[in-house]
């Protein structure tokens, strides 16, 4: 995977970049992008969601795998927030990804096999949990799975691209912009100005 | 037929072409004004409010056009033909320039970041305090009175301040501080630096016609009620209200051409639709394309009078490049906001607070560095929780943290001037042209070891101001962004009193061709700690007037 690596440091050199070019005033606008073809952007979710890139079988892991990473817990999750199918569009409108998103599928279906004998998405839901853990939390990180843990911060990464910019995710953020203020909001906590006293945390 | 003569032809539609239209127009002049690019509607042509969601690629963009985008504003939320994709530019071996050129009627002032402090005589004043290059040809009292009726003009909120850095003008009531800035400002106090509501062209009560803001916080992609300052909101209307403003949309500018005595006579564009050239005629032209454009037309309007460009007997022109080194300086987070509920902070996009220049004011070499810098921070719940990446793991856990830490992130950037340097300078490219067979610009241009040394000052000053905070720092960015990155370049066609050293006169009217007039940042002699914007416009209006005056007298036909 010589190449994969260097593409995916540049993968998240931008993304990183962009992360922090959020935070600069004036610029907002968090992923680099461009041209704007917002006609039919806003298409009904068919009943049926057909993948445009991914077969079957890799694309019921996908939504599997989404929906592991931000799961339906009470709140909505990836899957009221059709993420896999985001992710599976913008695969398919980035060749860069493509490779990687296939090629990660496999090795997860191969490492289920290994350890558990059977493809990822037929595994157990423990079984699912537990590969996972190993990829996702650096002390429980093991030799051998740096593919793997690649993958899984790529699949990551879109699975909360997807669920932060679609309408539930927003909602669960309560992402206050946009709306309209008849004048700037401002602090509400007067006489608190270093905030040592906020009402109990509510999340 | 007989051929039209303009009293003026402005190149450009920015801050500085938008004022000159409108002040030449209302003076009853009768103005040509051309513009690269088309003509947008600013009600309907920006991103409207419109959800991540309502976009097809939820505002990451098309991939494969992901790498020509300029990042940030030129995104899929404003629609084509708004940035410049068509017409190249070149980098000398070594540079490295991001060069974001919005070629809508009205350019960057469409999306600009609206911070708009004045200079002072600290920054006119720079090299007799410092001893570092000149000072500038005239004082802060001769042009202040200029700021009071652009910040009239187009309305500025902010306070009194009183720093010695940073002249008060008139000012609109503030934009209230958030949650995070009463804490970092808490946190700037503890270290000594000065933490207060920023300078920003945005309506908090509605001014001369215009809405008052709603805090959507949508600014960068364009504002959709015209309530902050841009041209096709501002001037454009107020120009063509006079009946004399001709404006002509998709004219690239190739030269400025000259009559017999080598003055200005009008200008050679190409019409983007035919790919015909076409020649227009002024008794003046005002050139206002942008501190590198400028330059790049006025290099190319070579003749036997001005065989190295025109107006550049100093051999100035293009020399002098400065621009403001921006970047990452730290990105952490506020502990005391953790699980607390969404706080509309996302109002302007988050332009509410800066740090205005502290250091060096006492004495101007009081640090490693002479001069100074701003600091601009910002945060909280955003569009976006990009802090996603300091929190591992996955499952319901993921999902409460980045629901907890939403309202806690903070961030800052540096606005660090370059100092001038023979080394950083535009030339034309011998052998590159553009699509429409006109040389393009070359730049030459390296940060400074004086930036570099406010970069890692910034860096340490940031991160004890957030530590006071109470906050986390999670890191800063190594490198800076590179340059051209501000959009805010100065100094390619300086103005001074000495002709055989400076392009222009203190008025902006060239030392060579008295009926040729730059109107745009390239006049500067440097960037300063502030943002461009409003001396652009300050700076327009003198010379404007001055012109008007010219005109008065019968200096221009």
């Amino acid at each position: 995977m010589a190449g994969q690596g260097m593409e995916r440091r540049e993968v998240l050199r931008v993304m990183a970049l962009a992360a922090a070019a959020s935070q600069f005033p004036g610029f907002r606008r968090w992923a680099f992008a461009c041209d704007h073809l917002a006609d039919g952007a806003l298409q009904p979710r068919p009943a049926q969601y057909t993948p445009q890139f991914f077969n079957p079988h890799e694309y019921a892991s996908l939504e599997r795998l989404t929906e592991l990473i931000l799961p339906s817990d009470g709140s909505p999750g990836a899957n009221e927030a059709g993420v896999s199918e985001f992710v599976d569009f913008m695969v398919w409108s980035d060749p860069s990804l493509q490779y990687r998103f296939r090629y990660g599928l496999a090795w997860l279906d191969a490492h289920a096999s290994n350890l558990h004998g059977k493809a990822f998405l037929d595994s157990g839901a423990d079984q699912q949990t537990s590969i996972l853990e190993h990829l996702a939390y650096k002390d429980r990180y093991r030799q051998g799975e740096e593919d793997g843990r690649a993958f899984f911060s790529l699949a990551r990464e879109y699975t909360l691209m997807g669920f932060y910019t679609s309408k539930v995710g927003l909602e669960q953020l309560d992402f206050p912009g946009f709306k309209f203020y008849a004048e700037s909001p401002g602090c509400p906590h007067g006489g608190d100005p270093e905030h040592l006293h906020l009402p109990r945390p509510k999340y | 037929m007989p051929k039209t003569v303009y009293d003026v032809i402005v190149i450009g539609t920015g801050a500085g072409g938008g004022m000159a239209i409108k002040t030449l127009c209302e003076a009853g002049l009768k103005v040509c004004a051309l513009n690269s690019g088309r003509r947008i509607n600013p009600a309907r042509d920006f991103r409207n409010h419109r959800m991540p969601y309502e976009m097809k690629y939820r505002g990451f963009g098309d991939p494969r056009k992901r790498a020509q985008s300029y990042g940030y504003m030129d995104n899929e939320y404003v629609g084509e033909g708004i940035w410049e994709h068509g017409i190249t530019y070149t980098t000398a071996p070594g540079t490295e320039w991001m060069w974001p050129r919005c070629h809508a009627v009205g350019g960057k002032t469409n999306f600009w970041g609206r911070s708009s402090a004045r200079f002072g005589d600290i920054d006119f004043r720079a090299a007799t305090l410092d001893g570092y290059d000149v000072d500038w040809p005239m004082t802060y009292e001769e042009i202040a009175p200029y700021y009071s009726r652009v910040e009239k003009m187009i309305g500025v909120a902010s306070t009194v301040q009183n720093r010695p850095s940073n002249p008060d003008g008139e000012y609109l009531p503030p934009m209230k501080l958030r949650c995070l800035d009463h804490i970092l400002q808490r946190g700037a106090e503890k270290v000594g630096a000065p933490y207060l509501p920023d300078r920003i062209a945005q309506l908090t009560r509605s001014h001369n016609d215009h809405p008052a803001c709603h805090f959507c916080g949508n600014c960068t992609d364009g504002c959709d009620t015209g309530s902050f300052f841009s041209t096709p909101w501002f001037l454009l209307p107020l120009a063509e209200k006079t009946g004399n403003l001709e404006l002509r949309t998709n004219a690239v500018v190739r030269s400025i051409l000259v009559d017999e005595n080598g003055r200005a006579k009008g200008a050679a564009y190409i019409d983007r639709d035919t790919r015909q050239e076409v020649e227009i005629y002024g008794r003046a032209v005002v050139v206002a394309a942008s501190c590198v454009e400028s330059a790049r037309i006025m290099l190319n309007s070579k003749s036997r009078f001005w065989p190295a460009g025109i107006a550049n007997s100093s051999g100035q022109l293009g020399r002098n490049l400065c621009d403001h080194m921006y970047g990452d300086i730290g990105h952490g987070y506020l502990p005391q906001l953790l699980g607390q509920p969404s706080f509309p902070d996302n109002v302007s996009d988050s332009t509410i607070a800066w740090m205005p220049r502290w250091q060096n004011l006492k004495n101007p070499r009081e640090e490693k560095f002479i001069r100074g810098y701003s600091i601009y921070p910002g945060g909280g719940c955003g569009e976006f929780p990009w802090f996603q990446h300091h929190l591992e793991g996955f499952g319901s856990e993921l999902k409460r943290n980045i629901k907890r830490y939403y309202p806690t992130p903070v961030g800052a950037t540096i606005q660090a001037p370059s100092l001038r340097s023979d080394t950083n300078y535009v030339d034309i490219d011998p052998e590159v042209k553009d699509i429409y067979g006109i040389p393009v610009v070359r730049v030459h241009f390296q940060w400074d070891s004086n930036t570099l040394q406010m970069w890692e000052h910034a860096k340490q000053v940031w991160a004890e101001v957030l530590r006071a905070s109470g906050g986390e720092l999670w890191g800063a960015a190594e490198h800076s962004e590179p340059p051209g990155y501000s959009l805010h370049e100065t100094g390619t066609c300086r103005m001074g009193n000495d002709l055989r050293k400076f392009v222009t006169n203190r008025f902006g009217q060239t030392h060579d061709v008295p009926n040729l007039y730059v109107c745009d940042a390239s006049v500067f002699l440097c960037c300063t700690d502030k943002t461009t914007t409003i001396s652009i416009l300050a700076f327009t209006l003198r010379t404007c007037e001055y012109m008007i005056e010219n005109f008065r007298h019968g200096s221009h036909g």
